[in-house]
């Protein structure tokens, strides 16, 4: 069942979404919140006001378009990350070159020498959009380092935690193809 | 009603043989179709392969040049968001722009069904049978991402496809139900628009699955038309007065197409409108002589429309 956010988790969506960049382009849209069961992550989704006008209140399978999950704190989803990639001007994020875009679509972290950009500002365990040479999102890491060591030639300095290729990889694993 | 079949011919035995069809399909083919050799020849061939532009995430113009510079050569089609495959040194959906949502591989036939229903921003459409989405994102598309499209999909296996896909091309206007399209009434919507894209035996898609040729019986053309009207019945229950309900199906067969919708307006306050392509529906079928009005629907055959076969039939629901 979908259903619109408390107000202790709007405020958690806002800060999150200050965070990111995209609260501004947010505050006039309608988000609705899917309770999973047995589960304490709930998914958020952004949504037209008529889907919002049908959805509430019913049993469906899937309402607008799901950007990000909400435990104690809000996190991306490559739906999300795509949305601030577009929207946002200031955001955390790295930028990688071409092999290690081509990597991380296989689920691979990212080596310090394919890091061409970063923000300036970023610590040990931050979650951040990684981004391609057009600065699109390709998935969403986090820091193994301080900003100032991303860099660093021959190590995993950003693991990867989603990235645009994990649903056909997943489908073709139920397939047994991989 | 009982599927019509007919006393086999020698051409239908050459060409059954020829092109290892049942015979009975093909001599059903000889009754309706135009030059039925050159449509069973070009079903032999590799289909067409198309692509459509997500304009919610990238111009036409931007895909073009981003594929070109991987080796993917496009052409241009009737419509400007779909291009046709002419060469890719790699499987079209293994791409970083594919992933991203900025095309969809869907075939041109699927891409005309969507441009038939006139659809601008903030409408309220129903997709009855909708995954794995093809046809669903193009209408968030078209109606850029306002408004609302409720989706149906019955089957719990095919949710999973038709959310990525939503999913990877951005919808926000979008909500699907898990359930069958003949409950859409229950659902308490009146929409502007209806799409049916119906089950069907899918003769039209024996370019892309070649077990159709001999896999399907009279009788499961019964067991279609049977599902299609209770299906169309129930889509022009939920359709607002004036507005339009779309009836498609990838079957060449005229019990699923022209029977259905002359069904459907012998019940109900319905005019078929004309579509500006394709080539014109069956006024007759053996002994079987359907409104004239069916002049109007469309059917795509790959041999004249280079798409899969199709049947697209536009009507307007006045009451």
């Amino acid at each position: 069942m979908y259903r619109r956010p408390t107000r202790e988790e709007s405020t958690t969506l806002r800060r999150a979404f200050h965070w990111w960049g995209i609260f501004e382009f947010l505050q006039d849209k309608p988000l609705s919140i899917k309770d999973q069961i047995n589960d304490s992550a709930k998914q958020v989704y952004l949504l037209t006001p008529e889907v919002e006008g049908i959805s509430l209140g019913r049993v469906l399978a899937h309402a607008g378009l799901m950007i990000g999950i909400l435990k104690k704190k809000f996190m991306l989803s490559m739906a999300g990350a795509d949305l601030v990639a577009r929207e946002s001007k200031k955001f955390p994020h790295v930028v990688v070159d071409d092999d290690a875009e081509k990597a991380i679509l296989y689920g691979k972290n990212i080596l310090g020498e394919s890091i061409v950009e970063n923000t300036e500002i970023i610590v040990e365990n931050q979650h951040l959009i990684i981004l391609n040479l057009h600065r699109e999102a390709i998935g969403i890491g986090m820091t193994k380092y301080h900003g100032k060591y991303l860099s660093q030639r021959g190590i995993a300095t950003v693991t990867t935690l989603i990235d645009a290729g994990i649903y056909l990889r997943n489908e073709q694993r139920r397939r047994g193809n991989l | 009603m009982k599927t019509r079949t007919f006393s086999t011919s020698s051409e239908s035995y050459a060409l059954s043989r020829k092109y290892g069809y049942d015979e009975w399909i093909v001599e059903r083919f000889l009754r309706y179709m135009p030059e039925v050799k050159n449509c069973l020849e070009e079903m032999e061939k590799t289909p067409r392969q198309y692509i459509r532009a997500n304009s919610l995430k990238i111009n036409s113009g931007g895909l073009k040049q981003r594929l070109l510079a991987k080796g993917i050569e496009l052409e241009e089609t009737s419509l400007p968001e779909v291009f046709e495959v002419k060469k890719s040194p790699f499987s079209i959906g293994s791409t970083l722009e594919y992933l991203l949502g900025y095309y969809y591989i869907q075939d041109l036939s699927s891409c005309l069904v969507v441009e038939a229903m006139d659809l601008c921003e903030n409408l309220t459409v129903l997709d009855m049978a909708s995954s794995p989405g093809g046809k669903t994102s193009f209408i968030a598309q078209k109606m850029k991402n306002t408004g609302c499209i409720v989706a149906l999909e019955p089957n719990s296996l095919r949710l999973r496809p038709l959310i990525f896909n939503l999913s990877r091309c951005g919808i926000i206007n979008t909500c699907v139900f898990r359930m069958d399209g003949k409950k859409s009434p229950e659902l308490n919507i009146k929409f502007d628009r209806v799409l049916l894209d119906a089950p069907c035996t899918g003769e039209g898609i024996i370019g892309k699955d070649r077990s159709r040729k001999i896999s399907h019986k009279p009788e499961d053309i019964e067991a279609c038309t049977i599902l299609q009207m209770e299906l169309i019945e129930a889509a022009a229950r939920v359709v607002k007065p004036g507005g339009l309900l779309i009836y498609s199906t990838c079957s060449f067969a005229p019990e699923e197409n022209e029977f259905v919708i002359n069904s459907l307006i012998d019940k109900f306050d319905i005019k078929v409108e004309a579509l500006p392509f394709g080539s014109e529906g069956l006024t007759f079928f053996a002994e079987y002589n359907f409104n004239n009005d069916m002049k109007n629907t469309r059917r795509l055959y790959p041999h004249l429309h280079n798409t899969m076969g199709f049947y697209i039939a536009k009507l307007r629901v006045n009451s």
